[in-house]
């Protein structure tokens, strides 16, 4: 090998170095909480989750065949509690509609998010549980709130909303679920985690 | 038997020893061990590049469980890791997988390894001598390649250390034994810290105060909402405690969301607590008037508080000017 040879395979590993290492610092930043879910175009997990007011619990079979919205909240987050009404609103604007909404307590106690939903209202058409062990929150690979899912009729994941929701988003994305399209992923700002964690 | 034989066998020996004591660690891994590896192989989702196995976070904890019933229900380590996949992506592993476009990351240290070598052997074959058919002698070249390896070894270092430092600022480790009295020069991750590791202490509202005290300040709402909900909720929080926690979170409403008939609750609640408070009653005039229109209202609140005497000379011109606006029907500022 001459020396010329050698000088360029040194100058392309040094190069090919720094270009690696720029991509992978590069990478740091990025938030695994925003790649997409691969429950996308996947069945929903079934879980069998006890209801917020204590009074049983609640198969998440039974959503099957019903458009369903599907809300991971806590009292403790802001845009939570920013969304809410929009929920509570859309909640009631598409129960006519067949869609059901559920609300599933996230990292907090059933008594603490009871007493919130006190202050800030129930959908009567909304079906709220807790989530004990975050074992509906790990099957739905949440990594903060608020994260809203949506199944179609056949009980697969076909949309899911990261960060606050509002009317708009929320009845845009149902609309294109009851016309059988699949709305995907959509990231409308930050989520919260658990205070201390 | 030749030198060469001898050396072989040692050599196979060694192998067979060392093939048998790692059979025999990994057959006799205990359930809990099996727990503690998967949970060390997978990244808790609410942490900065922590293992569930080590993270304090609820949500590590509450993965750890499900690691621990799914072994204890005979799954494979591969069932388990790809239930946790099917949920969170490939971004639950520590370890990027052996293929797509993360199979780079493997192959990168073995590329390097076999340039290194590649450069050194070039090195020790060619002494520094200069050769008459090259434009620059040896020595030139090889000091340009060394260079060039050395420049970019730097460049890779500061760019990756200079990430990393950025984004994992913040001591954790240890932070629950912290001088409450002073804190100063305590990060806010490190708060964060002692406040979570502490939440039964009924002492640690002070802390938690201050804290949101410095999120409220830089006008980060949602950082120091929670804080004050939970003081505000807490049932032996002092009044003192209870009150400031109450006109912030009144504040907030108003001047992050406009919820004007929310902040004045607030206040409500916190005058409830602490009848003479002047911060309540003055914010409360605040969104009476900027918020609600209400001037007579905020002017009766603006003259309450110019009642204290004790009050501060700076807050009090504040208040006779916002009082002089209001009284003349203007709309605040």
């Amino acid at each position: 090998m001459n020396t010329s040879a050698v000088k360029w395979a040194g100058l392309a590993i040094a190069a090919a170095a720094v270009i690696f290492s720029v991509v992978l610092a590069s990478r740091f930043g990025t938030d695994p909480g925003l790649v997409e879910s691969p429950l996308l175009g996947e069945p929903a997990p079934v879980l069998e989750l006890p209801l917020l007011d204590g009074s049983g619990t609640f198969d998440t079979s039974r959503l099957n065949g019903t458009v369903t919205v599907l809300n991971f909240f806590a009292s403790w987050c802001l845009e939570c509690r920013n969304e809410h009404a929009d929920l509570v609103a859309t909640a009631n604007a598409f129960n006519d509609r067949g869609v059901r909404f559920v609300q599933i307590s996230y990292q907090e106690s059933a008594e603490a998010s009871s007493a919130y939903l006190d202050q800030a209202g129930r959908s009567e058409s909304t079906l709220y549980l807790s989530d004990p062990g975050s074992r509906a929150a790990i099957a739905y690979g949440v990594f903060g709130i608020p994260e809203t899912f949506f199944l179609d009729d056949s009980g697969t994941v076909v949309g899911k909303i990261i960060g606050e929701a509002d009317a708009f988003i929320l009845g845009a994305t149902l609309d294109s679920i009851l016309a059988g399209e699949t709305p995907g992923q959509k990231i409308t700002g930050d989520t919260q985690q658990r205070p201390g964690d | 038997m030749s030198e060469r034989f001898k050396n072989l066998l040692i050599a196979g020996v060694t192998l067979a020893m060392a093939v048998t004591l790692v059979l025999l660690v990994a057959t006799n891994e205990t359930p809990d061990d099996r727990v503690e590896r998967i949970g060390s192989a997978i990244k808790c989702p609410v942490c900065q590049g922590e293992a569930i196995a080590d993270s304090p976070a609820q949500m590590a904890t509450d993965m750890m469980a499900l690691v621990e019933e799914r072994v204890a229900q005979g799954a494979t380590d591969e069932q388990i890791i790809d239930e946790l996949l099917g949920s969170f992506s490939g971004a639950v592993l520590l370890d990027p997988p052996v293929s797509g476009a993360t199979l780079l990351l493997w192959l990168a240290p073995i590329a390097a390894l076999v340039a290194g070598v590649g450069v050194v052997l070039w090195w020790k074959s060619h002494p520094g001598r200069a050769t008459p058919d090259d434009r620059l002698p040896v020595t030139g070249s090889r000091r340009l390649v060394g260079g060039l390896i050395l420049i970019g070894g730097f460049v890779a270092i500061v760019v990756v250390a200079g990430t990393l430092l950025q984004d994992r600022a913040g001591p954790a480790e240890g932070a629950a034994d912290v001088d409450v009295q002073n804190l100063d020069d305590v990060s806010n991750e490190t708060m964060e810290a002692v406040v979570d590791a502490n939440q039964d202490n009924p002492q640690i509202n002070g802390m938690r105060l201050a804290l949101a005290e410095r999120y409220f300040e830089a006008a980060d709402y949602r950082a120091a909402f929670p804080h004050y909900l939970r003081v505000a909720q807490d049932p032996i929080a002092s009044d003192e405690e209870a009150a400031t926690a109450l006109i912030r979170l009144g504040w907030m409403a108003y001047d992050g969301n406009e919820e004007v008939q929310t902040a004045l609750t607030l206040f409500d609640q916190a005058l409830e607590i602490i009848p003479d408070s002047q911060v309540a009653r003055y914010l409360k005039g605040q969104v009476l008037w900027c918020g609600a229109g209400e001037n007579e209202q905020a002017v009766e609140l603006f003259e309450a508080v110019l009642g204290d005497d004790d009050l501060d000379d700076s807050i009090r011109a504040q208040v006779e000017a916002d009082l002089s606006l209001a009284a003349a029907g203007e709309g605040c500022a």
